[in-house]
């Protein structure tokens, strides 16, 4: 192909009449010629135009019509929610260091504590402390009643709503209930503050606020306080609260509306059986009981 | 968005364009893959990446995004079919005049040959072949719808030309 430019260019419609004979004249282009002309004459599949439009509309709409999930602040509230569960527990699992005792109704429960300490829990009680700052300072949380066998070490602190009792190592009781808070100390040296004023008890020493006032007690020879037996043992105590620690040592519903409740009361009652337990407190005080279920009801002997 | 071109976004006028150039887009697609739903396949993709861009195009530009778009979605699935290309019916012989029955034959035997060797040209010249022959384009056309210098085009067609020749010639 001597005239390369020239027939590219005859191809493009470029060449004027007279310059397509000079080249035919020049260069055998016979094939060339054929090529280009039966070429042209192909055709690619033939669209009809319109079909094909509506074909692609009806595909536009269908594509269109994906699924469009919105973000939803619902789906998101609920993701949230989930999350925040999960956390909350997470957090409970693995951080929470607070480790929790509780006795119900007629229980009692010994807890040893890391450090050997022993508690024995009373009935309706709750003893709490945290297991990772137990080493730096031996600190417990407790509602209710508890025994405490101190082992020797650093302060011991046992915090109720009403007071704190603190050791370094001995044996005591405290007893913290509605209206009734009470420390006894059987052995060493106890320090009990209430309303910020500090009191230091020693072997066979109680300290008792009942109602907001403090009483005066007289000393105990007792080795260890008497539910450890079996037994509460009241030393003039009013009746409501006799009444309110026999409702927390049996499942009772105690009515003793009929009598005087703050009329005191010094002796002991069972655990083990509740008629007897009733009986020892009745009888002393000249009152009847009935019993009907869980219900009872004192009333005065003889009316 | 729709400031920049209000045209292509209107049915209307996407209908018209739609309509101007399906067949072009289409010839130009099947020139590629040599199959013929494939290629319609190629150009309804090209259409809709249009009409989901229509904003963005210029409309002066539209005719050369739907030819890159259908060259990009190709490359993107190669699928390769050999590119054999019908005649038209009813399509006159070169010399109108001779009829005698060995010249028919002849020619038909030509146009046979031709249909072979067009397949046997590499893509880029096939399709810058195909697009002056069938689509009666000019060289700067085709150069400016192919995204390459004017040059490269005439060299792949003259490319083209030397191989149907050989082929044809030789066998």
């Amino acid at each position: 192909m001597k005239n390369e430019n020239n027939i590219l260019k005859w191809l493009n419609n470029e060449l004027s009449e007279d310059e397509v004979k000079d080249l035919k004249q020049s260069e055998n282009i016979e094939t060339l010629e054929k090529i280009a002309f039966y070429a042209s004459q192909m055709q690619a599949p033939q669209r009809d135009a319109q079909q094909a439009l509506d074909a692609f509309k009806d595909r536009k709409m269908s594509k269109k019509e994906t699924k469009v999930i919105p973000l939803n602040f619902k789906t998101f509230m609920r993701v949230a929610a989930v999350l925040v569960v999960m956390l909350a527990s997470s957090y409970f699992l693995f951080f929470n260091n607070t480790k929790s005792f509780e006795t119900q109704i007629a229980e009692t429960q010994n807890v040893i504590l890391p450090d050997a300490s022993e508690v024995i829990l009373n009935a309706q009680s709750t003893l709490k402390y945290n297991k990772k700052t137990w080493k730096d300072e031996r600190d417990l949380q407790l509602s209710g009643e508890a025994f405490f066998k101190v082992s020797k070490g650093q302060k011991f602190t046992v915090n109720t709503r009403v007071g704190t009792v603190q050791v370094l190592g001995t044996q005591f009781n405290v007893k913290e209930r509605p209206n009734y808070f009470e420390v006894q100390c059987y052995e060493g040296l106890v320090a009990v503050t209430y309303n910020n004023k500090t009191l230091k008890l020693s072997k066979g020493k109680s300290f008792m606020v009942l109602d907001g006032t403090i009483q005066v007690v007289d000393d105990f020879n007792a080795e260890n306080p008497s539910w450890l037996r079996a037994e509460s043992s009241f030393e003039k105590i009013p009746l409501n609260q006799v009444i309110s620690e026999l409702e927390r040592q049996y499942d009772l519903k105690i009515d003793f509306k009929a009598v005087d409740g703050s009329q005191l009361f010094t002796g002991t009652f069972t655990h083990t059986d509740k008629n007897i337990a009733l009986q020892s407190i009745t009888i002393p005080l000249k009152l009847s009981y009935k019993i009907e279920g869980r219900n009872v009801t004192l009333y005065n002997y003889g009316k | 968005m729709d400031i920049h071109n209000p045209k292509l976004c209107e049915e209307n006028y996407f209908n018209k364009f739609y309509l101007e150039h399906v067949q072009h887009a289409s010839n130009f697609a099947f020139y590629k893959c040599g199959d013929k739903d494939h290629a319609l396949d190629l150009v309804q993709d090209a259409f809709s990446k249009i009409w989901e861009n229509c904003s963005k195009i210029d409309f002066t530009k539209a005719k050369t995004y739907l030819f890159t778009t259908v060259n990009n979605l190709f490359l993107n699935n190669v699928k390769h079919h050999k590119v054999v290309l019908e005649y038209a019916k009813a399509a006159p012989y070169i010399d109108k005049t001779n009829e005698s029955p060995e010249y028919l034959l002849e020619e038909e035997e030509f146009k046979k040959k031709l249909q072979n060797a067009i397949s046997l040209l590499t893509d880029a010249q096939r399709e810058v072949f195909l697009l002056n022959r069938i689509d009666g384009m000019k060289y700067r056309e085709i150069a400016e719808l192919l995204n390459v210098s004017q040059k490269a085009v005439e060299k792949r067609m003259s490319g083209a030309l030397k191989i149907l020749r050989e082929h044809i010639e030789n066998i």
